[in-house]
This record gives C-alpha cells, sequence and structure tokens, in this order.
C-alpha cells in the first residue's frame, strides 16, 4: 500500500527524512515511532502530499502523492495531530461538511454519519457544538471524521497524545477492531505501550533514518531481551561497580531511577541476596527498552 | 475540472455555514460603515458642498459606497478571515487530507469573496436607492457584478498578505499602506481629476478606481457600456494576476 525507496526531505540545511526505505502491506497495522523531530510527521504528510519529497520514490495505491494526490486522498482517511474542527458548528455539521468533501452521496451521508457516531459512542452529542465537547470526545469526533469514506488506508497521527487512559483504550479496542475488519493502518505515537498494543510491525526512526524494524516481539527480543530493574538513583554507584565488565548487562541512568537489564530474572534478584539492592520494580523488558537503547534519550532534549 | 469546481463550491458553502452562525456580527460592519459614511459625509459635510459634477454631494458619494462595501468584505474575509482559518484553526490542513487541493482552497474562497461582495454591493445599492440616490434601481441587481469584480481581487490581495504576513499583528501594515489608502484616493470621496497626477497613475494599477467607476456609470446611468468594457476588463485582467499570484503563495504556506 505504502512504498518508500531511498525517500529524503530536506528543509533548508536540516534533513526531516533522510533517505528511507519501507513498505506497508495490505492489511498491517504499521507503527511509526520515534522521538520529537524523527520525521515521523514528515513522513506522513508526504503520504497525501502536504509534504513534497526531496528525493527519493513514494507510491501510495500506486500513486505518486506529488501528482495523483487527489486518487489517493479519495481512499485514505487521517486522524490528524491537530483536531481542526469547526468549533463553532455543531458535530452534525461538521461531519456533512467532511462528507461533501470526500463525495459521500448526499442520501447516503445522515446514516453513514450516524452509524460512525454510534460506532465511537458519540450519538448522544450529534446536535452539540463542538466547543461544548471535551478533549477525549473531540478526538473520537477525528476518527469518525477520518472513517467517513470508508477508508482502505487509515492514518493515525499520534492518535492519543494528551488522552486520558479510559479515552486511549476505548480508541485502542476500536483501532484493533477496524484492523480486524480489513483495514490497513498506519500509526505513528509517542507510547510504546501503544505501538505494542496496536502494531504488527513498526520501525523505529532517529535522525531522519529507520534505526530498527519488524514485530515488536522480535525487536524486543532483538535488541533488549531479558528482565528490566528499576534501583533507587542513588544506588548508581554502587551498581556500575558490581557491573563493571559484565557485557551481558545495560545500564542506563535517569533522573527517575537506574535501569538495569539482565538476561534473566535471576541476574536481577541475585542484587538482592548477594549485595542487599531491592529493585524498585522488575518487569519484563518491554519496547520502551529497545526505543531508549535505539534512539538514546539525549535526543528528546534538543528535538 | 467538473470534480474540481465540485470541491470549490463544498468550500465556499463551508464558509457560509460558518458564517451564518454569527450573521448579525459578521453582517454589522458592511451593513453600518457606509450608513455612518453617509450620514456623516454626505449629510453632514455634504450640506457644505452644493455641486460636484453637477450633482449633489450625497449623489456623488452613494456609488462608491457599494464598491468600499465590497473591498472591506473581501480583504477582511481573506486577510484575517481566512490567515486565522489557516494558522489558529488549522481548517486547510484538515481539509488537505480529504481530496481537496490547494487550488480548491484559493478559488473556494475567492468564490466566497466574490459572491459574499456581490452580496454586499446589491444590499448597500437597495438601501442607497431608497434614499433616492439612484437614478434607476432597476439596475440594482447589476451592482452584484461590480461587488463580484471588486471583490476577487481585492480578495486575492488579502490571501497575499495572508500568505506573506509573519503573524496576524502585520495586516496593520496592509491595511494602512494598501487599503486604506485605495479606499481613500480611489474617487469615491471627492472626483479623480482632482488628485495629483503620480497619485492618479498609480491608483489605475489598483482595482478599486475600476469598481467606483463602474458604479458610478450605473448609479448615474453615464456610459455604461463603455465602463464595462473598459474598468470591467481591467478589473477581470487584475483579478486573473493577483489570484495566481496568490495560489503561487498560499501554495508554498501549505504545501512544504
Amino acid at each position: 500500500m505504502i512504498t518508500a525507496t531511498s525517500l529524503k526531505k530536506n528543509f533548508g540545511d536540516f534533513s526531516a527524512v533522510n533517505g528511507i526505505n519501507l513498505q506497508v502491506n495490505k492489511g498491517e497495522c504499521f507503527g511509526l515511532l520515534g522521538p520529537n523531530g524523527a520525521g515521523k510527521s514528515t513522513f506522513i504528510n508526504m503520504t497525501y502530499g502536504t509534504v513534497k519529497r526531496s528525493s527519493g520514490d513514494l507510491k501510495i495505491f500506486g500513486y505518486d502523492p506529488d501528482t495523483n494526490s487527489r486518487e489517493i486522498k479519495y481512499r485514505l482517511g487521517v486522524v490528524t495531530q491537530d483536531n481542526a474542527l469547526d468549533e463553532s458548528l455543531t458535530v452534525l455539521e461538521n461531519m456533512q461538511i467532511y462528507c461533501a468533501f470526500i463525495g459521500v452521496a448526499r442520501a447516503d451521508r445522515k446514516k453513514r454519519i450516524e452509524d460512525l457516531l454510534e460506532y465511537m459512542n458519540l450519538g448522544h452529542k450529534r446536535d452539540a457544538l463542538i466547543q461544548t465537547l471535551s478533549g477525549g470526545m473531540k478526538r473520537r469526533l477525528v476518527f469518525v471524521r477520518a472513517l467517513l469514506g470508508n477508508p482502505e488506508l487509515l492514518i493515525l497521527d499520534e492518535p492519543t497524545t494528551g488522552l486520558d487512559p479510559a479515552v486511549r483504550h476505548l480508541l485502542w479496542g476500536k483501532v484493533r477492531e477496524l484492523h480486524q475488519t480489513g483495514t490497513t493502518i498506519v500509526l505513528t505515537t509517542h507510547y510504546m505501550h501503544e505501538a505494542e498494543v496496536l502494531c504488527n510491525r513498526l520501525v523505529i526512526m532517529n535522525h531522519g533514518l529507520v534505526a530498527a524494524e519488524g514485530s515488536p516481539q522480535k525487536m524486543i527480543k532483538e535488541h533488549a531481551p531479558g528482565y528490566v530493574g528499576i534501583f533507587n538513583i542513588e544506588d548508581q554507584n554502587k551498581i556500575k561497580s558490581i557491573i563493571a565488565g559484565r557485557d551481558s548487562y545495560d545500564f542506563v541512568e535517569d533522573t527517575s531511577g537506574v535501569y538495569l537489564r539482565t538476561q534473566t530474572l535471576s541476574d536481577l534478584t541475585s542484587f538482592h541476596s548477594d549485595h542487599g539492592l531491592t529493585p524498585l520494580q522488575i518487569r519484563p523488558s518491554n519496547l520502551e527498552d529497545v526505543f531508549l537503547k535505539l534512539t538514546g534519550k539525549e535526543l528528546s532534549v534538543d528535538a | 475540472m467538473l470534480n474540481s469546481l465540485k470541491l470549490c463550491m463544498h468550500i465556499t458553502h463551508r464558509n457560509w455555514i460558518v458564517y451564518k452562525k454569527d450573521l448579525i456580527a459578521n453582517i454589522s460592519p458592511t451593513v453600518a460603515d457606509p450608513a455612518l459614511v453617509l450620514v456623516s459625509l454626505g449629510l453632514g459635510l455634504g450640506s457644505f458642498i452644493t455641486n460636484v459634477e453637477g450633482m449633489t454631494y450625497m449623489q456623488f458619494l452613494a456609488p462608491g459606497l457599494t464598491v468600499a462595501t465590497a473591498l472591506f468584505t473581501s480583504f477582511f474575509e481573506s486577510s484575517y478571515g481566512f490567515y486565522v482559518r489557516m494558522t489558529f484553526e488549522n481548517v486547510y490542513k484538515a481539509m488537505l487530507t480529504t481530496p481537496i487541493g490547494v487550488k480548491e482552497v484559493v478559488m473556494g474562497e475567492m468564490i466566497w469573496v466574490g459572491l459574499k461582495g456581490a452580496v454586499m454591493a446589491v444590499g448597500v445599492a437597495i438601501v442607497l436607492a431608497l434614499f433616492g440616490l439612484m437614478s434607476n434601481p432597476w439596475l440594482i441587481p447589476t451592482l452584484a457584478s461590480v461587488g463580484f469584480l471588486v471583490a476577487l481581487p481585492c480578495g486575492a490581495l488579502g490571501l497575499l498578505s495572508s500568505a506573506l504576513v509573519n503573524n496576524m499583528n502585520q495586516f496593520q501594515t496592509v491595511y494602512s499602506f494598501l487599503i486604506a489608502p485605495l479606499y481613500f484616493l480611489s474617487g469615491i470621496f471627492f472626483p479623480i481629476s482632482q488628485m495629483a497626477t503620480p497619485v492618479r497613475i498609480v491608483a489605475e494599477f489598483f482595482p478599486l478606481i475600476h469598481g467606483v467607476r463602474l458604479a458610478q456609470a450605473l448609479f448615474w446611468q453615464r456610459g455604461i457600456g463603455e465602463a464595462f468594457l473598459y474598468s470591467g476588463t481591467i478589473l477581470v485582467v487584475q483579478s486573473i494576476i493577483l489570484c495566481a499570484l496568490a495560489y503561487h503563495f498560499i501554495k508554498k504556506k501549505l504545501i512544504n
């Protein structure tokens, strides 16, 4: 559905996307992860033609978005990063305008809108003004807007940023349902857990490049297998001296604590029995560990 | 092409839906401003002026007010209005994920300001005709074409400034050095022949003076044919040039 080959985009001296190759296949839920400024949004914007590539090749449904963006956009739904709803209009009015934009036949509009509002649990809000809706409701409405045209490809650009856990879980459920019914999904997110829950394949981008690619499980296994113990920050020197010279440990210090990854669970528990150090928390490693390992945490500072 | 035009009309329609939500607030300046000018200048100042080109000052002033309305309604809509939609409300960001492209955005906005200019010019003309300031009230509908033809280039100037300003405050500069001079120096308040030659020559290159000529021809029933042939053509040409420029710069703004 999406094929990018040596895709590049420069803004002046800055290269936002620096030669990426990736493919999104039909029926996938594909994740695009990376720190701020990694090139995710630039890539997303290129798929529907609001950012023009500097070089390389990009095809969506076999079309070039620089020359045939309209053909692409008829088959695409986008949950944009900003809601961009008309605040002074009602839910229904907003959706009717978008039905007209994407060419839903006049006779079908009402039913289509009401079905989707029901689906996103917004049926009771059809006549409410946008400015009276909560943040979570607005976000759900943006999902409705993205689905009005029955898109083959659904792009979710940071769909749950700033939402409370309840709304986030509700949206995850909907995304999973859409995926199961055959919609291809591309998701960008900062939440590793979100990507782990939803995506069957993902790439981690950094500095405009693809740093790693694969299924969440494969990536964890490949880049950060094992278990992570989180220790008190005061213990960091002690831990450092214990693990000095041992390759199988992965050590990350952070303002909130010391993260120590080991291959086996017993490696961690031995810190307690052998050295009297008790981890605050022990958990299996996850995508976040992969992410931090590959992108380094210093990046988010200047991005 | 047909599809593209349909999409433009959807944008125009969207603007109308938003506009009519707050109709009183939106329509107030376009109705109140010309009325105020008519009363203060026409009745007040006009009582000291007995004869301008063989008519009363009220009669002289009337046609220009319809054109001024078209200027203001189109410029403010496509400067402040468009800028807010583009920068703060992100309306176009979402629109551009649909089959709509920048061409449709610009054309849709232009059709919208054109229609608004047409309706406002006719509205003001009706009021003026009630004051007995139009020699043949049957010509009122033709003022729609004048409003439309003035609103297009003035709206394009607004879009152009939307694309070029760095923040909303800078519209004030555009207003002070472009729109206000157009308003005061395009023959609305006194005959063009009274102006210094350089001003007259420069004014010819801007749309308002031609709109004023058209409106005067219609209000006074003087040389309507020639006015449309000359000023009408110039307005069409100016519209095409300015819309093309506006498209070029708006595109740079919306597509990176």
